[in-house]
């Protein structure tokens, strides 16, 4: 087993989790809120690659490749939605984008 | 034997289904063809089954035939199961062979209305009913005829239903009926209790080892049913109104069939009425006053089927007293014998009706003699066997049950009496109607409109016929039995009904000629002021017009008490419990929804923010758990 202990990887993971989150909920421009979406999953990619290397098993990697799709569909979706609103010339701010309050 | 009566009683149901399944893809007359030959074949096939017991011995001329078991609750077993035995085979030979003629003379009556198919559907499931009532092996399947003829004859009652007044009176027939069906369905509820069986012979054996009590009550549930079916005091105030149906409804159901079988019934089951004497005394009793109370109101009544209703009133009552006092063979004969001349009765007014395009009101009538010989010499017969002159049949059969009566101590006098007033009541009204009709100058109404002929003339002859074919049977039936000379009918009937009382040839005597001469003197009575009009008609009374105030006591014992409860309930419980309470959990819905609303912002950082507390309230949560 080469490299730093797993705690180290798991430190980055959780770093990079609760800056993705805190983008999440202080920004208001929906692209840094995607963005920040990214860098949370990543986070968690991460965690889940150390711990799959930690246990020597491989599933968590499998798993990571699986978010990794996702969040490539969600970037797709997510950015046409973005498109959409620049076309119709709407302002790219989630707080007022609020039509579906009750 | 048992072959046929199978055959008998399903073929009308057979027609019933067949005329409802093809609908109108066949004509009008092709489903009154159907109806009415599924009734004459009935009618074959009772005969059949009839000349098959006529050749078996005496003792061995019951047959129970059981299908399969129908009800089985534990020990308690209830077969599809049907009896022919004499009294049965009897009334299949009258329900079958009236109701055929019956049916026939509807091809002529019924001609032209729109929904002619669904009345020989009615009429044949009405057929079936009767028949299944009369042939049922067991009691509870006597239930279920006893059930069908009263949904049939709801359905027929209301049958031109564009009418309020048809729909009210069908609903009244069927409320006062459903009466009855109660007491009587208590009545077998005790029978089971108490000997665990439904069976005519089993339940009737093991009656004997019951408390009076027991006896009286069972007594009593099965003279409920009676008397409202039969339209006896006190329950008779639906079958005047149930006139409203078509006429020849009244002539089968409301006069020759139906309404009669509270008398088989009593007959039926008299090994139970028998074991409480003081019920059938009260049987006896009510027919007796509903004899005198009917023939009373009749004679002020100017519907003519009116008078023909609360004639036949009248003369069930005589079946009643006669069945009370255990005169059950000569009760069954007077129930033939007036199947044949109320049925002939009422399909002479249907004549008159239809000639008269629709008219019943008899102060309209007048002078129709002229106009309609064939007619009038019909319901002359009628009305000479109903005041029960000789030679026709009600002579034979009502006097015999009145001769009956002298073999019964006081009490049997008293009914003698009232059965007495009642003969001269008969003759009475009977023929105040015939010469308001019939007689005297044409009345203004008639002038205008001339009597024409109904329909085609299939339809017509179709109503000639059979009307025809009664009036052979109203003059002749009671030939089958004339006092103690010639009993062929309680010959028939004693297997079965072994009767109770037995008049002595003077007491015969003294019944017929008293009899026939206070009938005479109604006849009499009534030439003298409708007839020749010597007196003017006395101006009839308030309480007569009132029918006694049955109508008026009921609406103000039952209908208003309930009407204002409901009132008061509505006013006390629905409005502020029952909707009340709605409105409450209503508003609740609402209320909670409101607050619910607001959580719903439309930001969603707020969610996220939301979604990331909760993501930390467990994590927590799962730290210190551990």
């Amino acid at each position: 087993m080469l490299g730093p202990d797993v705690a180290g990887y798991l430190i980055i993971a959780a770093f990079l989790f609760a800056t993705g989150a805190l983008g999440v909920l202080i920004r208001r421009s929906p692209l840094i809120v995607l963005l920040s979406l990214e860098i949370m999953l990543n986070g968690a990619n991460l965690a889940l690659i150390a711990f799959s290397r930690h246990f020597g098993r491989g599933d968590g990697q499998i798993f990571a490749l699986a978010v990794m799709a996702v969040a490539a569909s969600e970037v797709v979706v997510g950015l046409g939605l973005i498109v959409a609103m620049a076309r119709r010339r709407l302002d790219l701010d989630v707080d007022k984008l609020s039509t579906l309050r009750g | 034997m048992t072959a046929a009566a199978w055959v008998c009683l399903f073929l009308p149901l057979g027609s019933a289904g067949l005329i409802t399944v093809l609908g109108t893809t066949i004509t009008r007359r092709t489903a009154a063809w159907i109806a009415t030959l599924a009734c004459a074949g009935s009618f074959a096939a009772a005969v059949v089954s009839f000349v098959a017991m006529w050749g078996r011995a005496r003792e061995n001329r019951a047959d129970l035939s059981t299908a399969w078991t129908w009800l089985e609750a534990g020990n308690f077993r209830v077969g599809l199961s049907i009896l022919t035995d004499p009294l049965s085979v009897f009334m299949m030979l009258v329900v079958a062979g009236v109701g055929s003629l019956i049916v026939a003379y509807s091809i002529g009556y019924m001609d032209g209305d729109d929904e002619e198919r669904r009345y020989f559907a009615y009429m044949s499931l009405f057929v079936f009913s009767m028949l299944m009532l009369v042939q049922g092996g067991n009691l509870l399947l006597l239930l279920v005829g006893w059930g069908l003829v009263g949904l049939s004859s709801y359905l027929l009652i209301g049958f031109w239903h564009d009418r309020p007044s048809a729909v009210a009176a069908a609903k009244k027939a069927f409320v006062m009926n459903a009466f009855g069906d109660a007491t009587m369905a208590l009545a077998f509820f005790v029978l089971i209790q108490k000997t665990g069986t439904l069976d005519y012979g089993l339940a009737f054996q093991k009656a004997h080892g019951l408390s009076s009590l027991t006896l009286n009550l069972i007594a009593l549930g099965l003279l409920g049913g009676a008397v409202a079916k039969s339209a006896q005091l006190p329950l008779q105030t639906w079958l005047p109104d149930a006139m409203e149906g078509p006429t020849p409804v009244s002539a089968l159901i409301h006069a020759a069939t139906m309404v009669t079988a509270g008398v088989y019934l009593i007959v039926r089951t008299h090994a139970l009425f028998e074991l409480a004497p003081r019920i059938e005394d009260l049987a006896a009793g009510l027919g007796a006053a509903t004899l005198l109370l009917a023939g009373l109101v009749a004679l002020v009544q100017t519907d003519i089927k009116r008078v023909i209703a609360y004639s036949t009133m009248s003369q069930i009552g005589y079946m009643f007293l006669g069945a009370g006092l255990g005169a059950y063979a000569n009760a069954m004969f007077h129930l033939m014998t007036h199947a044949f001349f109320k049925a002939l009765l009422f399909m002479g007014a249907g004549i008159v009706i239809h000639a008269l395009a629709g008219e019943q009101d008899i102060r309209k009538m007048g002078g129709l003699r002229r106009l309609m010989p064939n007619t009038w010499w019909a319901m002359l017969v009628g009305g000479l066997a109903l005041s029960g002159i000789p030679p026709l049949s009600g002579f034979f059969s009502k006097d015999s049950i009145l001769a009956g009566a002298l073999d019964r101590g006081w009490y049997g006098d008293v009914l003698f009496a009232v059965g007495m007033a009642g003969a001269f009541l008969t003759g009475l009204y009977t023929f105040r109607m015939l010469f308001v009709v019939f007689g005297g100058e044409q009345s203004a109404y008639v002038q205008e409109h001339p009597p024409h002929a109904h329909g085609d003339r299939v339809a017509q002859w179709s109503m000639y016929l059979t009307v025809g074919a009664l009036t052979v049977l109203a003059a002749a039936g009671g030939w089958l039995q004339f006092a103690d000379l010639w009993t062929p009918v309680t010959d028939w009937l004693e297997p079965v009904a072994r009767p109770l009382v037995e008049a002595t040839g003077t007491q015969e005597t003294i019944a017929s000629a008293a009899a026939v001469a206070l009938g005479v003197a109604g006849i009499a009575v009534a030439w003298w002021i409708y007839g020749a009009r010597r007196a003017t008609a006395p101006r009839p009374s308030r309480v007569l017009e009132h029918k006694f105030y049955f109508d008026e006591l009921y609406n103000g014992l039952f209908y208003w008490p309930a009407v204002g409860l409901s009132r008061l309930l509505s006013w006390v419980v629905e409005g502020p419990l029952v909707g009340g309470s709605i409105a409450a959990v209503s508003e609740l819905a609402r209320w909670t929804g409101g607050r619910v609303r607001e959580l719903q912002t439309g930001l969603v950082r707020a969610y996220a923010l939301a979604l990331a507390a909760g993501v930390a309230v467990l994590v927590l949560v799962f730290v210190a758990v551990r």
